[in-house]
């Protein structure tokens, strides 16, 4: 039996993650001198095509098989990346203001995926439904470790994604930090025009950033749509993506610090459920303590960043004409 | 083929922008390991054309050689590929990474992490650039973060840059405008020696000083014409500037003697905090007299601005006391602070000085727009707003395409700081506060507005200028305070300093 503090950890984790590698997309973008206020949309979509792949595949397969989830959260990533494409192309392509740009993904993602979800169940299946409902991912708990008090629930009931997430965290931060093409990302971020004079391609970085936040961000919404709703629909857009620019405005564009932000947001939400439950209060007032998160954020974004430094050419269109 | 006698040639260069031919038909040659210099005002062409050696635009018309083999130049990256690298006017670093981590951007120095994993070879990177700074005595720290480092270190940071990729073709476009003197010189030393190693170097500079000092050979050019390449030993500055400029200029202005009256501004334990409550300003006092230039030198960023700014209540005093003939400002806002008598140039022109979608009358009358005969009862009167722009546009020599209907962001930068001189002198305050007042203009512009000054002195006026060109203190001012991290250690009468002592004190290096 699981008492309140492992469930606090077991739930505050599977919702961090998500958050922390959309987060991590939302740094790739932002370094590199986008303004990415698409997360939102952009998970949604993810969630979107990688909820219809494994809802079909499941259609068609021995209801037992896990390949679905893991081919939907591949799904998921290349679905974000595409869809990442059109703000990286608004932006840097065709010079749109950035914030209207990401503005317009999650306002059009939203409207989008919901229309089509409909459609798809009415036409290709035959229901009137408004989601696809996902089979129940397999969680693992790792013997023996997880026997241990308070640290074992970080090793009990996980999902597989959580463990693929901290893998391509580590790839991430490896590829921003330590390599060439993180190095000119960076520097894109600050500067264009040094990268520019240095040989540099600024255009082609930028893409490259936004796609990957676009990846990350299907990934994330996928990871939702699996543990926290079981099934895709529009309750998906719940303003994870936000959340997760919140979490890297206060991890000030790096993404460690970026980790621990999602992670208190995290508690804070599993926390708030579990005071729900422990006072024994109606249903009604659980949608109260789901604001828990945010009202964290508010409180974070009054102490906190104050003293965070955004990228410097943060939203800034580069123009290699103007000198 | 014959032999080319230079290393760089450009032929019939011609280059057009929208409305404007920026190069008409500019030929020169540079030879190997020689100083050229390109001089000519703001908007002659010299950056075009050097940009277009650099790769940064194409010409429309002409050819370049380099080393005696015709070049298309059509980036930077292929710029590098032929050895050609450049310093530009506004530096290309990325602020908040290391000096060496920007001077190996782009040409990282890699390794094998764990055997098999790419990654950026700080380590080495650090040690090549240590290396590369000794081996040319451009002393800097590989692993400071540039945001935390000086100007002139940064200009040191893009001459590595240039090194480091192997240049041997260097090009400084307007190199010594952000220096004092002192590194104005070091900076000239080491163009010297990179000349004596084997470089050659081009030089783009609108400071005939420079020139005189450092360049073998120059070509003029005006108004995006070549005017001709001279031997700038055979020459003196005197005719040099003429050339600049088409017309007999005036180097140095005549100025009458000082007779101070009673004091204006008196400024007393002035401090002044930034954002994070850290004194900028501290402890300054100094007093202005009527009919007294009084000037602050100053390296950039050393609390100069601040203390104009707290001074026209654009910046809270955190302690001490501003009176202007001894009415104490602290109370008042910035508008009664002007009707005070307080006139304001600010450093900024385009930022804080106007506003830019303005058309120009509007932007003249932005001191009395709200005072009659400018509005009746709260309805502006554009007819005798347009009729005082027409006014001052005459006196001041306001050059603009559609006179006072202009919009003035499509002026130039010297006809909108004479905009904003005209404006501000023509309140008559007691006093006018000058910050750097000709900042990036060019001769021609330079002369009307060091007029302007000096005709408000000596209409009896008191003036406080501001300004990191020396030259210009040194000509313009009665008494000079020299400011260092925030205190003014040393005021004295202007006859009573020379300028190498201004920069000594300017740099902290002297103490009063």
């Amino acid at each position: 039996m699981l008492n309140a503090i492992d469930t606090i950890i077991i739930d505050g984790l599977s919702f961090s993650l998500p958050l922390f590698i959309m987060a991590i997309g939302g740094i790739y973008s932002e370094r590199s001198g986008v303004t990415n206020l698409a997360l939102e949309g952009l998970q949604g979509m993810g969630a979107f095509v990688g909820g219809l792949t494994a809802y079909v595949m499941a259609q068609h397969m021995n209801p037992d098989s896990q390949l679905p989830y893991y081919v939907s959260l591949l799904v998921a990533m290349a679905g974000g990346c595409v869809y990442a494409m059109l703000h990286a192309l608004l932006c840097i392509r065709f010079r749109a203001n950035q914030v209207i740009s990401g503005v317009v993904i999650n306002v059009l993602g939203a409207a989008l995926t919901g229309f089509l979800t409909k459609a798809i169940n009415r036409t290709v299946f035959g229901a009137a439904s408004d989601r696809f409902v996902l089979s129940v991912s397999d969680r693992i708990t790792v013997p023996g470790i997880s026997k241990i008090p308070i640290l074992g629930a970080f090793f009990t009931k996980i999902y597989p994604f959580e463990i693929i997430i901290i893998v391509i965290a580590v790839i991430a931060w490896y590829f921003l930090y330590r390599t060439r093409f993180g190095l000119r990302l960076r520097a894109c971020g600050d500067n264009p025009a040094a990268v520019d004079a240095a040989g540099g391609d600024v255009a082609k970085t930028r893409f490259i950033a936004v796609m990957v936040s676009g990846a990350l961000s299907g990934l994330a919404g996928m990871c939702f749509a699996y543990s926290i709703l079981a099934n895709f629909s529009s309750s998906i857009y719940m303003g994870y993506g936000y959340l997760a620019i919140a979490g890297y405005i206060f991890g000030n564009w790096e993404i460690l610090p970026s980790l621990g932000a999602c992670l208190i947001f995290g508690f804070a939400r599993s926390a708030g459920s579990e005071i729900v439950l422990a006072l024994g209060m109606p249903a009604a007032y659980s949608d109260l303590v789901m604001t828990l998160p945010y009202v964290v954020t508010l409180l974070l974004l009054v102490f906190l960043s104050r003293h965070n430094q955004a990228p410097r050419a943060l939203g800034q269109t580069y123009d290699k004409a103007q000198r | 083929m014959e032999e080319s006698p230079y290393i760089v040639e450009m032929r019939h260069i011609t280059k057009r922008f929208p409305g404007i031919v920026a190069n008409d038909d500019v030929s020169i040659g540079v030879k190997k390991g020689e100083i050229f210099a390109i001089l000519g005002e703001n908007g002659a062409g010299k950056s075009t054309l050097m940009s277009m050696l650099f790769g940064m635009y194409e010409p429309d018309e002409g050819q370049i050689f380099i080393r005696g083999k015709e070049e298309k130049i059509t980036s930077p990256s292929y710029a590098s590929h032929l050895n050609i690298g450049m310093v530009h006017q506004h530096f290309k670093l990325v602020s908040n990474y290391t000096i060496a981590e920007n001077i190996v951007l782009g040409v990282e120095p890699m390794k094998k992490a764990a055997g098999f994993l790419p990654c950026v070879d700080r380590k080495r990177a650090n040690e090549e650039i240590a290396a590369l700074s000794k081996q040319y005595g451009l002393e800097v720290n590989p692993t400071d973060v540039i945001s935390k480092v000086n100007v002139s270190t940064r200009q040191r940071v893009e001459i590595l840059k240039m090194l480091y990729r192997k240049a041997e073709i260097l090009i400084f476009d307007e190199p010594t405008a952000v220096l004092t003197p002192q590194e104005i010189d070091s900076l000239l030393r080491i163009i010297r020696n990179l000349r004596d190693g084997g470089k050659t170097i081009i030089l783009i500079t609108h400071k005939l000083e420079e020139i005189k000092q450092v360049a073998d050979r120059c070509a003029i050019l005006r108004r995006g014409k070549l005017i001709g390449t001279y031997d700038v030993a055979s020459m003196d500055t005197k005719e040099m500037a003429n050339l600049m400029v088409g017309r007999e200029v005036a180097l140095t202005l005549e100025k009458a003697p000082a007779s101070f009256g009673k004091t204006v501004l008196s400024v007393s334990h002035l401090t002044v905090k930034n954002e994070d409550g850290f004194p900028v300003v501290k402890d300054v006092s100094f007093e202005i007299r009527e009919g007294e230039i009084f000037a602050i030198a100053g390296v950039s960023g050393n609390g100069q601005t601040q203390i104009a700014d707290a001074i026209a209540g654009l910046l809270p005093a955190a302690e001490g006391k501003i009176s202007i003939l001894g009415k104490d400002l602290a109370p008042l806002d910035i508008r009664s602070r002007a009707r005070a008598g307080l006139s304001y140039i600010p450093e900024d022109r385009q930022t804080t000085g106007l506003v830019l979608d303005f058309a120009l009358s509007d932007d003249l009358a932005l001191r009395r727009y709200n005072r009659e005969p400018f509005e009746h009862r709260g309805v502006r009167d554009q007819k005798t707003t347009n009729t005082f722009g027409e006014e001052l546009i005459g006196k001041y020599d306001i050059r603009s395409a559609n006179g006072v209907a202009t919009i003035v962001r499509s002026m130039s930068g010297g006809n909108q700081q004479k905009a904003i001189v005209a404006r501000e002198i023509e309140e008559d305050a007691k006093l006018t506060i000058f910050v750097q007042p000709t900042r990036g203009l060019d001769i021609g512009a330079i002369e009307n507005i060091h007029r302007q000054i000096l005709g408000e002195r000596d209409k009896g006026k008191a003036v406080l200028l501001i300004s990191l060109e020396l030259d210009e203190i040194m000509q313009l001012a009665d008494t000079i305070g020299v400011i260092y991290s925030g205190s003014i250690g040393k005021i004295a009468p202007a006859s009573e300093f020379t300028t190498a002592e201004v920069g000594e004190y300017m740099m902290g290096v002297k103490h009063a």
